[in-house]
């Protein structure tokens, strides 16, 4: 990481210890909003970063981006932060006018409204924070094809609703809402670089919250004692760690690679096999992390669930493995290759991180 | 947690990566070998090894004066891949480039350096590893084959096994007790030596894998004289010595890639019968391997920029990881394609299927067994 990334890395890591607790993120479940925290993100300019500075960004590149995401995955910070850095980072990418009050986006290509004549039409379920935000950036389908749009909440219907997280998401129904901005059409390989991009983007809250689980299951180990001694002690609680810490290494590493992939423009199957790979250490990591903390981690009082539920929730939530599976079961078929050609092949230049004039 | 560099490959390094995978395919192509699964353990070939030691490919990243290229050690990775990858048969000089060249240029004489490393980079040396013995196993630290000071040297009595290829090695960097075993301090009083395998009083018995192969030996000392200017590094200090020589032969490739030609052949097989379940069911294993291959880079990575990190702890966890992972590969084939295994099968899926099958329950436990391991990666992590 750069010594500026460093730095970036520092700073959030501390705002969130300081500011984030069990009890906030249980108040924000039940309903409420956290204007403090998010005002102090906004302060200091962190829900600007990766957005160019002639367009109103603090500057940055998309891998500090990725590395605050990731340590709000690992605070479980209650704000809509992912939402509206990425729904910017979009509309900059798209060549729309980034804004700067608090957004939220849908992403789904099975969700996708119905834009006429600059009106949208249609209803998205599972829309992250809309009843706390002010625009979405979404997929719509017009008689040309599927553009980005964005649009202002307050002419939507909202119905609110929430995910194993208790986190918002809700349905938004629009009904010839006029939109704000609309992208020209996009192509099927700029469709496929915003998939990844949206996927890097859960790739970095789960990293965050796997992380986490590994850290609160290790000290877990060695505050809680039984027949007289810790039970890290214990050599099958010492297989459970391991395993832990293998998976979590692998999904840190994983998250690394993506960031550096997504930089460099190297290879753009890093996210995919980061994808599927994470389904496995997903599994493996709450059920570890439950087993370890035994009957407490089940119960509200101890913070595990906070973020075991929300990995339960992310994983699902965007691109699902199965595009993942098909897209490299369809390189590897498509592809003339031997795997390991395939797997070693290099400046495969893709178009991600360019934005077309 | 650990947090392993990424390493993005140059362009120079990616042009070596293309001359050493097109040399492999000449050779291959040429007949020169027959590509298998675990090469690295079982593919004996000492007129191969000269080959690649003409290349200069043996000793890579070693100094320039004893016949070395004194390239990175991400370039040894780049060049370890390939030949794994292509089943190449290195196993003659693995150990002595994997292991006692490192050893000896961290903890050799001079006089030792410049005369084993040239022969060790030409591919006309190769050394085995003394470690085990019977009842030892993992616990290192219970070896009972002694040395006894005499007038310019030591006498050598006991026994080891499991020595990889002692009957085509030249020598052996045997640990030995130099002090009496003592119950509170067991790692104290171990020194290696390194034993002439040709020198009287060695007997070298083989011990068959389960394929059928020789490559596994036990080998005797009885009243072996060693000359004291083959003591390695201190009398003393073998333990030390022998931990640092395990974080380099941990942590490679070779604990991720063993069954690769099985991998590459399952997908070949696949696209020809155009079965896309079975890809999807593949890109799992892909998904696997890209992970570990990450981490395993990353403690090369460590390794190359060694500014004293302790790196003992990742390349135990990779070593754990990586040898289930090369393990499941036979399993994870079964289960997707139909197969025969057969070791002298004419299709290659049915020979490296029978190759890994066989060969697979050795991976965990070779290197030190997973649970040694686990043990250390746990410690590590509560101690953290």
């Amino acid at each position: 990481m750069s010594e500026m990334r460093d730095m970036i890395v520092d700073v959030v890591e501390r705002m969130l210890k300081e500011k984030v607790d069990k009890d906030l993120v249980d108040t924000v479940e039940q309903g409420h909003w956290a204007p403090e925290l998010w005002d102090l993100f906004k302060e200091n300019g962190m829900t600007a970063v990766a957005i160019t500075e002639e367009n109103g960004g603090t500057g940055g590149d998309i891998e500090d981006l990725l590395n605050i995401v990731r340590l709000t995955g690992k605070y479980a910070a209650p704000i809509p932060f992912t939402e509206t850095t990425f729904a910017n980072y979009l509309l900059e990418f798209t060549n729309l006018q980034v804004i700067e009050d608090l957004a939220t986006y849908m992403l789904c290509p099975d969700q996708a409204f119905t834009l006429e004549d600059g009106q949208l039409t249609g209803e998205a379920i599972h829309v992250p924070w809309a009843r706390h935000t002010k625009h979405l950036v979404t997929l719509a389908r017009s008689k040309d094809g599927t553009h980005l749009v964005e649009i202002d909440l307050s002419q939507a219907e909202i119905k609110e609703g929430m995910n194993l997280a208790g986190e918002p998401r809700d349905t938004v129904i629009f009904h010839h809402a006029t939109t704000s901005q609309v992208s020209a059409m996009l192509s099927p390989d700029k469709m496929h670089t915003i998939t990844t991009l949206h996927t890097a983007f859960q790739l970095a809250l789960m990293t965050g919250a796997i992380d986490k689980i590994n850290d609160l299951t290790v000290q877990y180990t060695k505050e809680r004692e039984q027949f007289g001694r810790p039970i890290h002690r214990f050599q099958l609680v010492q297989q459970h760690i391991v395993h832990l810490a293998g998976e979590t290494a692998i999904a840190l590493a994983a998250f690394n690679n993506v960031t550096e992939a997504l930089l460099t423009n190297n290879q753009n199957s890093e996210v995919a096999y980061a994808h599927i790979r994470f389904e496995e250490i997903i599994q493996a990591v709450t059920t570890i992390a439950h087993q370890v903390h035994a009957a407490i981690g089940t119960t509200h009082e101890h913070s595990l669930h906070q973020f075991t539920r929300r990995l339960w929730s992310w994983r699902d939530e965007g691109t699902s493995t199965s595009y993942w599976t098909n897209l490299v079961a369809t390189q590897l078929l498509e592809s003339g290759d031997s795997l390991w050609e395939y797997l070693t092949s290099f400046s495969k230049s893709s178009p991600l991180l360019k934005v077309e004039g | 947690m650990f947090h392993l560099p990424t390493v993005q490959f140059t362009q120079e390094q990616e042009q070596f990566r293309l001359d050493v995978r097109t040399f492999l395919q000449n050779e291959l192509a040429k007949g020169t070998f027959t590509s298998k699964c675990d090469s690295w353990l079982s593919g004996d070939d000492p007129e191969f090894s000269k080959l690649i030691g003409q290349k200069g490919w043996i000793g890579l990243t070693w100094p320039k004066k004893y016949g070395g290229q004194e390239r990175s050690t991400i370039d040894r990775y780049i060049l370890t891949e390939e030949f794994l990858a292509i089943g190449a048969p290195v196993a003659a000089h693995w150990f002595a480039d994997r292991q006692t060249g490192p050893l000896l240029l961290r903890y050799g004489t001079e006089e030792q350096r410049e005369y084993f490393l040239p022969k060790i980079v030409k591919g006309e040396c190769y050394f085995g590893i003394g470690l085990s013995e019977p009842n030892s196993g993992s616990d290192l630290a219970s070896v009972s084959t002694r040395a006894e000071k005499v007038e310019g040297g030591w006498i050598v009595n006991g026994q080891k096994i499991w020595t990889s290829n002692a009957h085509l090695c030249h020598y052996m960097v045997t640990l030995v007790r130099t002090s009496p075993f003592d119950g509170k301090s067991k790692h104290a009083g171990l020194s290696q030596l390194i034993v002439d395998l040709q020198a009287e009083g060695v007997t070298v018995v083989p011990i068959k894998f389960l394929t059928g192969e020789h490559h596994y030996n036990e080998v005797f000392f009885e009243n072996v004289f060693v000359p004291d200017n083959m003591v390695v590094g201190e009398i003393g200090n073998g333990w030390a010595q022998g931990l640092a020589e395990l974080a380099f032969e941990r942590s490679g490739p070779e604990r991720i890639l063993s069954t690769f030609p099985l991998i590459d052949e399952l997908i070949q097989e696949l696209k020809r019968q155009n079965n896309f379940e079975g890809l999807k069911q593949a890109s799992k294993v892909v998904a696997r391997l890209w992970s570990l291959r990450n981490m395993s880079i990353g403690v090369a990575q460590l390794l190359e920029s060694g500014n004293g990190e302790d790196v003992s702890i990742p390349a135990a966890l990779v070593k754990a990881l990586g040898t289930k992972f090369e393990q499941s590969i036979p399993e994870i084939t079964r289960l997707i394609v139909q197969t025969y295994p057969t070791l002298d099968a004419h299709r290659k899926i049915d020979r490296f299927m029978a190759e890994s099958i066989l060969h697979a329950p050795g991976f965990t436990i070779r290197g030190g067994t997973s649970e040694v391991l686990y043990g250390v990666v746990a410690k590590g992590v509560i101690a953290q």
